[in-house]
């Protein structure tokens, strides 16, 4: 300090600069003897040191510490729980310690560190939150591949199912069609029983019922996956909305014969008009909705009802069945649902179809129902009306010879009843079992039209489609083919057939198809 | 006591002294030491402040220390490898003291050492502990093995 100073005056700086400070100090020889120690020590909760004692049997902090090396501890947490700052001053013939109050570092330091780890320790916890944040979503990611894949087979599954089915059902209802026109004109009265008149039951019509029955079965299963797959596109032409309806009634109306159902029919619809939309469709959630409506109702009434405001159809099913439950309501629209009854046989596709095609077509379902009370379903679709001249539907008007067909079939009982009903019609019919007899055939001859399948052996209908381009043929080739699928469908066309049927096809769809393909 | 902050350093050593837990986290500020017995050896424990994002760990308080305890938490990766970088730290200070490792808060579902880790361990030969400081496993024992490796060192 400095000589000009007072003795008096530094004294009294050390003293103030001591409580300010509430510096405590001791002082040790080097083999650790007490050899001076201020009072104030206790106020940090050390006990009174006598000189001569040892300093470790003391103070903690001084066991293992060298007595020759200068140390500087910032903040040591003293046994009265205030935090001190220690400094160790090593001189030749002792060492000093000082001690001072430290509160005030040590508050200010509590603050920051302990916010700045907290904050630490919660971005450690978020990212290991993101990490499995991002690991669950992937693991769902996968599950979820995992889940299409699964229905994707399941999907091509049906579809491959109901395309076999579709071969042999067309020979059954064909043939049963053939034996039903046959025995009639041998005799009503020689086979009654097989083959009925109006008003009573029989065999011949329980075949056929039941082949239409399980055809469209097999139609809703190939359906459902096309519409899983968005393979199902809606083909809007100008359509005989009266005809549609009437047709769909005389389809039913046998159905609900069977059972104290009356089927209502109340179509309120213009008989000219002609209204765009895709009557095959149409025609599929009609028989769906009174099917089902029919399928459910045991006793009581099923109506149907159809009108047009302007160019929107409105239609309505209503039967006086069982109802749903507000609970079932929900399932309803599920595929493969079947409800609590399992006697009522079906896929329970039928809902979720004919939701899907209306839909499709521009139309809302509402389904209306009270358990006990009845089920409503109505739809409206968009039905845009034109005017056109009846389309070329049947052979009036194509010149009177007889019409010569080449048909390819490697199916023989489909050709058989292909050949049948066309023969029966007075046209002339020449048969082939594959592409290249086809090909081969037309060299020879001159036909009006081919009908051909697609898929025989040797050579493939596409191929044979694609041959006759090559040379140049342009003799007609309308395919028909077990496939309903849009892909197989716009193959041929691009091979430049001009219609394609697909199977079960009936004499009038031949018949209806030559004569468009002829004028 | 030496390793990252919120590893347990004050957890462990307070369950050893004064069979005491607390969910609670108050960090270290400084220093804070601790005395125990263990068998006839006084134990003077240095509960320091774990190194963080602020400071790293101030080597003045490892002076005159005769042995360390490694603490990591076994639910933070980072804490067990930065153990590694913390012996540096201490052996350019007072150079290599025995040492034990308390890989803490071994309660915890998500505590996981990973193999490299425990070979590295290995490569130290350190004595290796998995402890609680929550339930008490192996405090009392990382603690005695530390106090063995003093006292035969000192023999
Ligand atoms: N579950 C569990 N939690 C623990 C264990 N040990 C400590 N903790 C918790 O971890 C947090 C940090 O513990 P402390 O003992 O304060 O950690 P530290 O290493 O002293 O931290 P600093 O003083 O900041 O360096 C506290 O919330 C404790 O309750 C354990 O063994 N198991
Ligand atoms: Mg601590």
């Amino acid at each position: 300090m400095n000589n000009t100073v007072d003795v008096i005056v530094q004294q009294k700086i050390n003293e103030q600069l001591f409580q300010k400070l509430e510096l405590a100090y001791f002082c040790v020889d080097h083999s650790m003897r007490v050899k001076d120690a201020s009072d104030n020590l206790i106020d940090y909760g050390y006990e009174p040191i006598r000189p001569g004692s040892d300093i470790e049997d003391h103070i903690d902090f001084m066991i293992g510490l060298d007595s020759h090396t200068e140390l500087d501890l910032p903040i040591v947490a003293s046994p009265s729980g205030i935090p001190i700052s220690v400094s160790l001053l090593p001189s030749e013939n002792q060492l000093t310690v000082l001690i001072v109050n430290a509160s005030t570092q040590a508050d200010q330091r509590q603050l920051l560190q302990q916010k700045a780890n907290e904050n630490e320790l919660l971005v450690f916890q978020q990212k290991k939150l993101m990490v499995q944040l991002e690991q669950a979503s992937l693991e769902l990611e996968k599950k979820n591949m995992q889940l299409e894949e699964a229905s994707r087979l399941q999907t091509s599954f049906l579809s491959g199912v109901s395309h076999e089915f579709r071969t042999p059902l067309t020979s059954i209802i064909g043939y049963t069609n053939l034996v039903k026109q046959d025995l009639q004109k041998v005799s009503q009265e020689l086979v009654p029983r097989i083959v009925g008149n109006d008003d009573s039951p029989n065999y011949l019509r329980a075949v056929q019922r039941s082949s239409k029955h399980l055809l469209s079965l097999v139609e809703n299963l190939l359906d459902h996956g096309k519409l899983d797959s968005n393979e199902i596109v809606i083909r809007p032409k100008a359509t005989n909305i009266l005809e549609v309806f009437e047709d769909v009634e005389l389809l039913l109306k046998p159905l609900s014969n069977t059972k104290q159902v009356e089927l209502r029919a109340n179509i309120d619809l213009p008989p000219k008009a002609l209204a765009v939309l895709d009557d095959s469709r149409l025609r599929q959630c009609l028989i769906n909705l009174v099917g089902n409506a029919v399928k459910f109702t045991d006793i009581g009434s099923v109506t149907l009802d159809a009108s047009l405001t302007g160019e929107v159809l409105h239609v309505t099913v209503e039967d006086t069945g069982p109802g749903i439950s507000q609970q079932d309501l929900e399932k309803i629209r599920l595929p493969f649902w079947q409800g609590s009854d399992t006697g009522k046989a079906g896929t329970g596709l039928g809902l979720t179809i004919t939701e899907r095609l209306v839909e499709l077509m521009g139309g809302e379902l509402l389904i209306k129902s009270e358990l006990g009370k009845g089920t409503v379903v109505e739809f409206e679709l968009p039905a845009p009306l034109v005017y056109l001249d009846e389309p070329a539907n049947s052979l009036e008007g194509i010149p009177v010879k007889p019409l010569r067909i080449l048909l390819a079939e490697d199916d023989t009982d489909i050709a058989d009843l292909v050949c049948m009903m066309l023969i029966e019609r007075g046209i002339e019919v020449d048969r082939v079992e594959n592409g290249a007899l086809a090909v081969e055939a037309l060299k020879k001859g001159r036909y009006d039209l081919v009908l051909m399948d697609i898929h025989m052996p040797i050579m493939t209908g596409y191929d044979a489609l694609a041959e006759l381009n090559a040379r140049g043929d342009t003799t007609p080739v309308v395919v028909m083919s077990a496939s309903a699928v849009d892909a197989d469908k716009a193959k041929a066309i691009e091979l430049g057939c001009r219609g394609y049927l697909v199977k079960p096809v009936d004499v009038d769809d031949i018949i209806g198809m030559a004569g468009q393909v002829l004028s | 006591m030496v390793g990252d902050f919120s590893v347990g350093k004050t957890s462990l050593t307070q369950k050893f002294v004064n069979n005491v837990f607390s969910d609670k986290y108050l960090t270290t500020i400084g220093v804070k030491i601790d005395t125990a017995i263990v068998a006839d050896t006084k134990l003077i424990v240095w509960d320091v402040a774990g190194r963080d994002s602020l400071s790293p760990i101030n080597a003045s308080y490892l002076v005159g220390a005769a042995g360390v305890v490694l603490v990591c938490d076994g639910s933070r990766a980072s804490t067990v490898s930065d153990l590694l970088d913390i012996w540096n730290t201490v052996t350019e200070r007072i150079g290599v003291v025995p040492a034990v490792v308390a890989l803490n808060k071994a309660d915890l579902p998500e505590w996981n050492i990973s193999d490299e880790m425990y070979a590295a361990f290995d490569k130290q030969s350190w004595d290796v502990f998995p402890t609680s400081a929550k339930e008490g496993d192996n405090v009392k024992e990382m603690f005695e093995k530390l106090v063995n490796k003093l006292s035969s060192q000192v023999v």
